[in-house]
């Protein structure tokens, strides 16, 4: 049924996405088949779509901005519109199929290239996408960057910048869940993995960094990024494509794309040095859109994470926190809070792990909402032993990205084996069909296993790169999981024989506390960034408890951190002055009021006008003073 | 410990490919295995380079040369200060890790990064004992050069970093040396010893502890509220 299936990777001119206009635009309820591809073997039946006014509306009141573009209206119909109609019309459905929209609004241009954008979105953020879906959304993002990419000339279209994020963003996470799916393979039809097979350049590694890759080039976004650090002639580095937002801002976006998609495929260094030109500050173009502001830390401080660089994991991951416990206020409203909340939950469980591994003193705040948090998890992981080692597991999991394997599995060795197994059990049980279990939110890895048990022959074997990385990862972590005990001791002493030491922490081999002592020194010792690029940095001492040895007797040093005064001083003049202000505000008011009560008094022929304001101008003695000053005049009042 | 992402002594030719898209060329595959042999016979290690090599494979499965990679996280494991073998195990997957020759290398990895540096040489020894790795013995014996002296090196470095003073049995089972050897490899590194069997390690940055009061530094940043307020009163 999927013979209208373009061969390349070039977007389908005409055919699949044109339709003709054969509806009359005074109707509301349209009757068309309900497969886009009308295949033969199903016959076509009537589908009555009813499109509801108020969508009606809004999609026509996008149409118009987009072609105006007029980038403030589309943010207003993006941002807040869409959102409102979704919940109220398409909460459990998809929204009407692109190809009535295209006829009912005689538009086969980059509104409805937008439009099947936002439709193939809106089922994978609420519906399950089938792989019909997955290969059409691919293709609409080929025409979309096309469009972008090779029209005549930079393209004229505005959009506001989170929607741009949102699109980059998107193509990442449906190139993400297309890999999970492909790679579950015992969930797959005869007929999926043929679709599959056949069309290998279906969301390719490839092909997804390829339009990455463009999209930076074109736009000059390194060129810019370096002429805004070094200084030089903006508009000429900038060129007839990245002197326009659009351009700019989905170069920009890109960058931070790769560094996510690079995370994804295990290269940490790759993913960094994508970040080079860009300086992490708070002044970072990546800050005007805070989802690309979360993703931004989450992937960087993820990468320092796996390099084994947590200082400057912890150093990413806190401004993050910080920032989003700050604003959390103005986010709660927007549709991309439960989103915002989840992922800073998993930016606490990488901080936990990272501070479990690298102690480190927190901000107050951080550090509370982390023990009410996570708590116990990590006393768990301070106390070492196989239950430490389990929760490192458990965070991780929770934490981590989902990870992508970059090739598609050997289908024809699946196909091979699904003849064998059908063979075997003379029934055919390769139509798994329990779509509603399968990929979720692309979040659960190893809900395969549960069918080996019955297979008689064996299954091609599919490397799952989420077990992957947690080995690797969860392995480094055990090796340290004495160094909080041993820890712990030295602190008590300045000075201190090896065989004490051993004694202390019942191991009966003096040598293994040798290694595990060497070891505590080897780790306290990371690369630290200090200025430049995030792959740069010195090597610094990390742990605040350092020691050598004297043949058996070990030598403690601690360093520790002076009172701190600054932040209380800093905190009590800003809340001093904020006193200040409010008093004179309040003061002015209550002037007003006096004024107005003296003038009445005046009026009424009293004399005292001039008492009252002498009262209140004398407030500014000092904070003291003011306490009883303020409620003087309105006594007096 | 000097940093292995930009190492001098890269070609220009390879840094124009690692720096353009060029690096995702599968036809550069055997220019970076080039690279990476010469690495090998000058005691080179260039970690970025051998990282995009292994991406090259992680994309074109069929290119895949596993003697290519034991040497990639072979040149890895020298450096084990670093975390360059992890690196380069994240851009690997399940069934790469575990072909027999990659699982030894994890074995000994796994040595160097407990500090039993003992244990290493005995798995090294006893897998180069063993018929079945001869393609680990084999690389190890002719395509790295100084293996072993690259290895007591870092294991040097080590050792200096926690030890003021060692115990000549210790040096000699972490060395895997003795005899004259031990001598003379102990004398290179600058280390001398006394007449009771005590070697003593130079002081350097970090086995040399001292203990440090921090105090805090204010930024500039952090008064700009005050200043402001300062300013409009």
């Amino acid at each position: 049924m999927h013979k209208e299936q373009p061969a390349e990777v070039a977007p389908v001119e005409g055919g699949v996405h044109t339709y003709p206009n054969q509806f009359s635009d005074d109707e509301d309820d349209y009757s068309v088949s309900g497969s886009e591809h009308g295949s033969d073997a199903d016959a076509p039946k009537p589908v009555k779509i009813h499109i509801p006014d108020p969508v009606r509306n809004f999609l026509t009141h996008l149409q118009n901005n987009v072609y105006d573009n007029n980038a403030h209206e589309l943010y207003v119909a993006y941002e807040h519109n869409f959102n409102r109609l979704t919940e109220r019309f398409y909460a459990k459905q998809s929204w009407p199929h692109p190809q009535y929209i295209g006829s009912m609004m005689n538009d086969d241009g980059i509104f409805l290239t937008l439009y099947r954008e936002l439709y193939y979105r809106h089922i994978y953020a609420r519906l399950q996408p089938s792989l019909e879906d997955r290969f059409h959304s691919y293709e609409n993002y080929c025409d979309l960057f096309n469009f972008i990419l090779n029209s005549d000339g930079p393209v004229a279209l505005e959009l506001p910048n989170q929607w741009l994020w949102d699109v980059v963003d998107e193509f990442i996470y449906q190139f993400q869940a297309f890999c999970t799916y492909r790679n579950r393979i015992k969930r797959k039809t005869e007929e999926e993995l043929y679709l599959l097979k056949e069309n290998p350049q279906m969301w390719s590694c490839y092909s997804v960094l390829n339009v990455l890759y463009s999209l930076i080039q074109k736009s000059n976004i390194t060129e810019q990024l370096l002429v805004s650090k070094n200084g030089g002639d903006v508009v000429a580095a900038a060129g007839d494509y990245g002197s326009r937002p659009l351009y700019k801002m989905l170069g920009y976006f890109s960058i931070i794309g790769l560094l996510r998609v690079h995370c994804l495929l295990g290269d940490y260094t790759m993913a960094l040095k994508m970040m080079e030109n860009i300086e992490m500050s708070n002044k970072a173009i990546y800050t005007r859109v805070t989802a690309c502001h979360v993703t931004t830390h989450y992937y960087v401080g993820f990468a320092y994470m796996m390099m084994r660089r947590y200082a400057d994991a912890i150093r990413t991951f806190s401004q993050i926190l910080t920032f989003v416990s700050r604003t959390k206020q103005y986010h709660n409203r927007t549709y991309q809070y439960q989103g915002l909340n989840k992922r800073s939950d998993q930016i606490y469980a990488l901080l936990a792990m990272c501070v479990a591994l690298c102690p480190t003193r927190l901000d107050e705040h951080l550090h509370n909402y982390l023990r009410d948090k996570y708590g116990e998890k990590q006393q768990r992981m301070h106390r070492g032993g196989d239950d430490a080692v389990q929760t490192f597991e458990e965070l991780f999991q929770y934490a981590c990205p989902k990870f992508i394997t970059a090739t598609s599995p050997d289908y024809d060795d699946v196909l091979a084996y699904l003849q064998r197994k059908s063979s075997t059990k003379g029934e055919n049980s390769s139509a798994y069909n329990d779509r509603n279990s399968d990929e979720g939110s692309g979040a659960e890895s190893g809900d395969d296993e549960g069918d080996d048990a019955n297979d008689a022959v064996a299954a091609p074997q599919v490397s799952d790169p989420q077990r992957h990385q947690t080995t690797v990862f969860v392995n480094e972590a055990r090796y340290q999981l004495l160094i909080p005990t041993l820890r712990s001791y030295l602190k008590l002493y300045s000075t201190m024989g090896i065989e004490k030491l051993a004694a202390f922490l019942e191991i009966d081999d003096e040598q293994h506390l040798r290694h595990q002592m060497l070891l505590f020194k080897l780790r306290s010792r990371q690369k630290k960034w200090q200025s430049g690029s995030l792959l740069e940095g010195e090597w610094t001492a990390s742990s605040d408890l350092d020691f050598y040895l004297n043949q058996d007797v070990i030598h403690i040093a601690e360093s520790k951190v002076g009172r701190r005064f600054a932040d209380w001083f800093i905190r009590h003049i800003n809340r001093l002055d904020d006193t200040m202000a409010n008093l004179k505000k309040s003061e002015n008011t209550h002037a007003a009021a006096i004024q107005a009560a003296a003038k009445q008094m005046t009026l009424t022929g009293g004399t005292k006008a001039t008492e009252p304001t002498a009262a209140a101008t004398g407030t500014t003695a000092s904070p003291a003073a003011t306490a009883t000053a303020t409620t003087a005049p309105s006594t007096t009042a | 410990m000097t940093s292995t992402l930009t190492p001098a002594s890269r070609p220009e030719s390879i840094d124009h490919l690692l720096n353009s898209v060029e690096r995702y060329n599968p036809a550069n595959t055997e220019v970076l295995e080039d690279y990476l042999n010469t690495q090998c016979q000058n005691d080179e290690n260039d970690l970025a380079a051998n990282l995009a090599l292994l991406k090259l494979y992680q994309f074109n499965p069929p290119l895949f040369n596993p003697s290519a990679v034991a040497k990639v996280l072979i040149k890895a494991l020298i450096n084990f200060f670093e975390a360059d073998f992890n690196l380069c195990l994240y851009l690997l997957n399940e069934i790469v890790a575990a072909e027999p020759i990659i699982v030894t290398l994890l074995e000994l990895k796994q040595c160097l990064d407990e500090a039993r540096f003992a244990d290493f040489w005995a798995t090294l020894r006893a897998h180069q004992a063993k018929a079945t790795d001869s393609a680990l013995a084999q690389l190890i014996a002719d395509d790295v050069k100084d293996f072993d002296r690259s290895m007591q090196r870092t294991i040097a470095e080590a050792i200096a970093m926690a030890y003021q003073t060692i115990d000549l049995s210790l040096v000699s089972q972490y060395f895997n040396l003795d005899g004259a050897a031990l001598q003379h490899f102990i004398a290179e590194l600058g280390w001398a010893m006394d007449d009771s069997q005590v070697v003593h390690i130079p002081l350097n940055k970090a086995n040399e502890v001292k203990t440090t009061v921090i105090n805090e530094s204010i930024q500039f940043s952090q008064l700009t509220k005050i200043i402001g307020h300062a300013s409009t009163a």
